[in-house]
């Protein structure tokens, strides 16, 4: 009932107390921890996915194709799962997979950490693992990243980028008080969002429209010019289609946002594990956006391009 | 705009699959609804003091957006089918407590006093008299509360579940007309039989309407 | 539980969380101007249709079921329909909510026409009155406590599904129950919640009065 994460500050305290070196000690001693090698799998987790894998996702169309991915690769390893699309943000996504509701969440590295604690400072995959791993509640653990990554990006339209001399985030900062944003409403409460752009970059908005994550609200208040910047994601075809201006971060408030699952420790097996990371591993960024583009632009179903994915590499179930 | 009819021959069976999900939550939220407005309105429409608070409660709830009840039940019920039912049972409360209190009030007060006279049980003058004789304005509401939740389901979609509604965020999230003009389609055709279904419960359950027409 | 009502009180009386473009001021009269505008354009096209189904006893069928398919209408797929075809604009929000408001307006107007007493009608016509008589100097003072019913119900409606308009980026109250959806703010929606009950029932308030007002003139 809080506005903040729960039991953010008490972990970030902890994180603050151990030095790096302390961590796989930590990692040791609880149970159910992801291995720290960031590619490592395996390892006996003390869950177990024989009752089937509820797999949950955001309401975006990359979220549901990664957690149909998810599916294709977990059903080929013989774990029963259910898709429950779009349902929501992180914000509601996360508390719905410690109740019980889901078992297993497409997450991303960087967003992932600064939701659970907004002061992290990791910024290197395997920090950011580690970083995770001291951040996550009880009973929740995130297994290794995979290769495919998908980033926030803060763009505008060239002709708003000529009219403000707009490169880099920390132009926008000049402009103070003169542009209106537009993103998902959760970004307004985000460090990779309002947040951060004013804390890192000192960046005052004259107003924070709520709109939708890189969907057709926030790209068509874009075009229509009904707002300045927008908070779109790096896989969107629409950025390089619609030429626009991806805003430079020299100060690195947006992390890497590699796509890593985020499992309740319930669920975790070794069966889950390695079919996860063997997707992982297969799965490119180039791969996410046009899987993504045949979604939302040939209006493909998720689940449909998801097994076209998985049975062109080798992962769907025979 | 053009509908895209390869993709509904395509997508037949899921389209079934959400039209039983969506009328499976509709029907469920109108029984609990019904079993918890009857004794409800029988103590509203006995027991003076309580029927205004009762209905003046039922008359604001009304008022509060379907969303937002959907939202306020996430800490206790998570996202789950409960929470679109118990949502769902909030607003039939409101057609179904009116309704019965409504329909208790139509029943002569004079057939009442005979049947008390005649040294029949409280309880029994209320199941074998008072229940039937109302029933024709109690099903008015159970009609008005199940259309309403058939058209309500969709707003559940907000918290991922919402049957039919389900096709207005994905036709929404890809500019895709075809999917939000079935989900309309098909709740209307739900709404519809499931209107005319009740107008022949009412028939049956009423044979004495019946001889008199 | 208590927490969460401790907290509303704290959101609504904070003086930042009254002020800007996202305060509650401004959230608020948003609200009250897509309600009322959406209310006003239902009342232009549904009570002539009401009023002329009634004085002219053709269309009942047409009334009585308009109401049930408006109340079958889902708001949500309507408003993403209407997006969809005409883009982004407050037209969807304004369709949907008229389209909700339309039938109670309808059918009420129409049940008060005929409730009127037909010998009513028959003594005027003995009295010479022509049929737009009857109907503005007779049937239409008679019906006006059912009209005004309906036109209660629809604004409480609106009312509280206006909170749409927030799911296609434009403001109002509903604002506050995406957002804190969005955000797991719980506070923000039940926020959200209560100012729009609080905005539905002061209207009524204020429509009941008026219809007293109306009364006492008429009969008195």
């Amino acid at each position: 009932m809080t506005r903040t994460p729960r039991s953010t500050t008490r972990r970030s305290l902890l994180g603050g107390l151990l030095a790096a070196a302390a961590v796989p000690a930590l990692a040791a001693c609880s149970s159910g921890i992801t291995s720290l090698d960031g590619q490592g799998g395996g390892g006996t987790g003390g869950g177990s996915s024989a009752g089937g894998i509820t797999i949950g996702t955001a309401n975006f169309t990359e979220n549901q194709v990664l957690g149909y991915l998810y599916a294709e690769a977990l059903q080929a390893a013989g774990v029963k799962t259910k898709v429950r699309a779009n349902l929501g943000t992180r914000e509601i996504l996360i508390p719905a997979l410690e109740g019980g509701d889901i078992d297993l969440l497409p997450e991303y590295q960087g967003a992932l950490l600064h939701y659970l604690d907004p002061k992290a400072k990791a910024t290197e995959e395997g920090e950011m693992q580690n970083a995770l791993a001291i951040a996550l509640p009880k009973g929740l653990q995130i297994l290794p990243y995979g290769m495919a990554e998908d980033s926030d990006a803060f763009v505008v339209t060239p002709g708003t980028a000529r009219k403000y001399g707009l490169t880099s985030l920390a132009d926008l900062a000049k402009q103070n008080g003169k542009l209106v944003i537009g993103a998902a409403p959760e970004v307004k409460k985000r460090t990779v969002g309002a947040v951060g752009l004013k804390d890192v970059y000192g960046v005052e908005f004259k107003e924070f429209k709520s709109l939708d994550s890189s969907g057709p609200l926030v790209k068509g208040a874009l075009k229509k010019g009904d707002v300045d910047v927008a908070n779109l994601f790096t896989t969107d075809t629409d950025i390089i289609a619609e030429g626009w201006v991806v805003l430079t971060d020299p100060k690195n408030l947006i992390p890497g946002q590699h796509v890593v699952p985020l499992i309740a420790d319930r669920a975790a097996d070794s069966t889950v594990r390695r079919a996860l990371a063997r997707l992982g591993a297969a799965l490119t960024t180039k791969d996410l956006t046009e899987l993504n583009r045949l979604v939302d632009k040939d209006k493909k179903d998720p689940e449909d391009v998801a097994h076209g994915w998985a049975a062109a590499h080798g992962l769907a179930e025979k | 705009m053009t509908i895209d009819w390869s993709w509904i021959s395509d997508h037949a069976s899921d389209l079934a699959t959400l039209t039983v999900s969506h009328l499976q939550a509709a029907l469920t939220a109108v029984l609990l609804g019904l079993l918890i407005s009857l004794p409800l309105a029988v103590l509203a429409h006995r027991v003076r003091p309580l029927r205004g608070f009762l209905l003046g409660l039922s008359n604001i709830l009304f008022t509060i957006p379907s969303i937002a009840v959907f939202v306020l039940l996430l800490p206790v019920s998570g996202l789950t089918r409960t929470t679109t039912v118990i949502g769902l049972t909030v607003y039939t409360l409101v057609v179904l407590l009116r309704n019965t209190v409504e329909g208790l009030d139509s029943v002569p007060a004079r057939t009442r006093e005979a049947a008390k006279a005649m040294g029949t049980r409280p309880l029994r003058v209320l199941l074998t008299i008072e229940l039937p004789l109302a029933l024709p304005v109690i099903m008015a509401g159970v009609r008005i509360a199940t259309v309403m939740s058939i058209s309500l389901v969709s707003v559940a979609t907000y918290i991922g579940d919402g049957g039919l509604g389900q096709l207005f965020t994905d036709g929404f999230q890809r500019n895709f007309p075809t999917p939000v003009i079935v989900g309309i389609a098909l709740t209307l055709l739900l709404a519809l039989v499931a209107d005319a279904l009740l107008v022949a419960v009412q028939y049956a359950l009423t044979p004495w309407k019946r001889k008199r027409a | 539980m208590y927490e969460l009502f401790a907290d509303l009180g704290t959101w609504l009386t904070g003086a930042e969380q009254w002020q800007g473009p996202d305060g509650i001021a401004h959230r608020l009269t948003e609200h009250l101007q897509y309600s009322l505008l959406a209310t006003l354009i239902a009342t232009v096209i549904a009570l002539p249709i009401g009023l002329l189904i009634g004085h002219t006893g053709r269309g009942a069928f047409l009334a009585i079921n308009l109401s049930s398919f408006g109340r079958a209408l889902p708001t949500v797929g309507l408003v993403v329909l209407v997006f969809l075809a005409s883009g982004l604009s407050m037209t969807p929000v304004y369709v949907a909510l008229v389209a909700l408001a339309v039938p109670s307006i309808v059918t009420n107007t129409y049940a008060g026409m005929t409730a009127v007493d037909p010998e009513v009608k028959d003594a005027a016509r003995g009295q010479g009155m022509r049929g737009h008589q009857i109907l503005w100097q007779v049937e239409l003072p008679l019906a006006l406590p059912l009209i005004m019913t309906g036109l209660r119900l629809a604004l409480i409606q609106v009312v509280a599904t206006a909170t749409v308009a927030a799911y296609v980026s434009f403001g109002g109250l509903g604002r506050y129950v995406f957002d804190g959806l969005a955000q797991r703010d719980l506070v923000q929606v039940l926020g959200g919640a209560v100012l729009v009950a609080v905005v539905a029932v002061v209207l009524d308030l204020a429509l009941s009065g008026l219809q007293r007002i109306l009364f006492r003139h008429r009969t008195a």
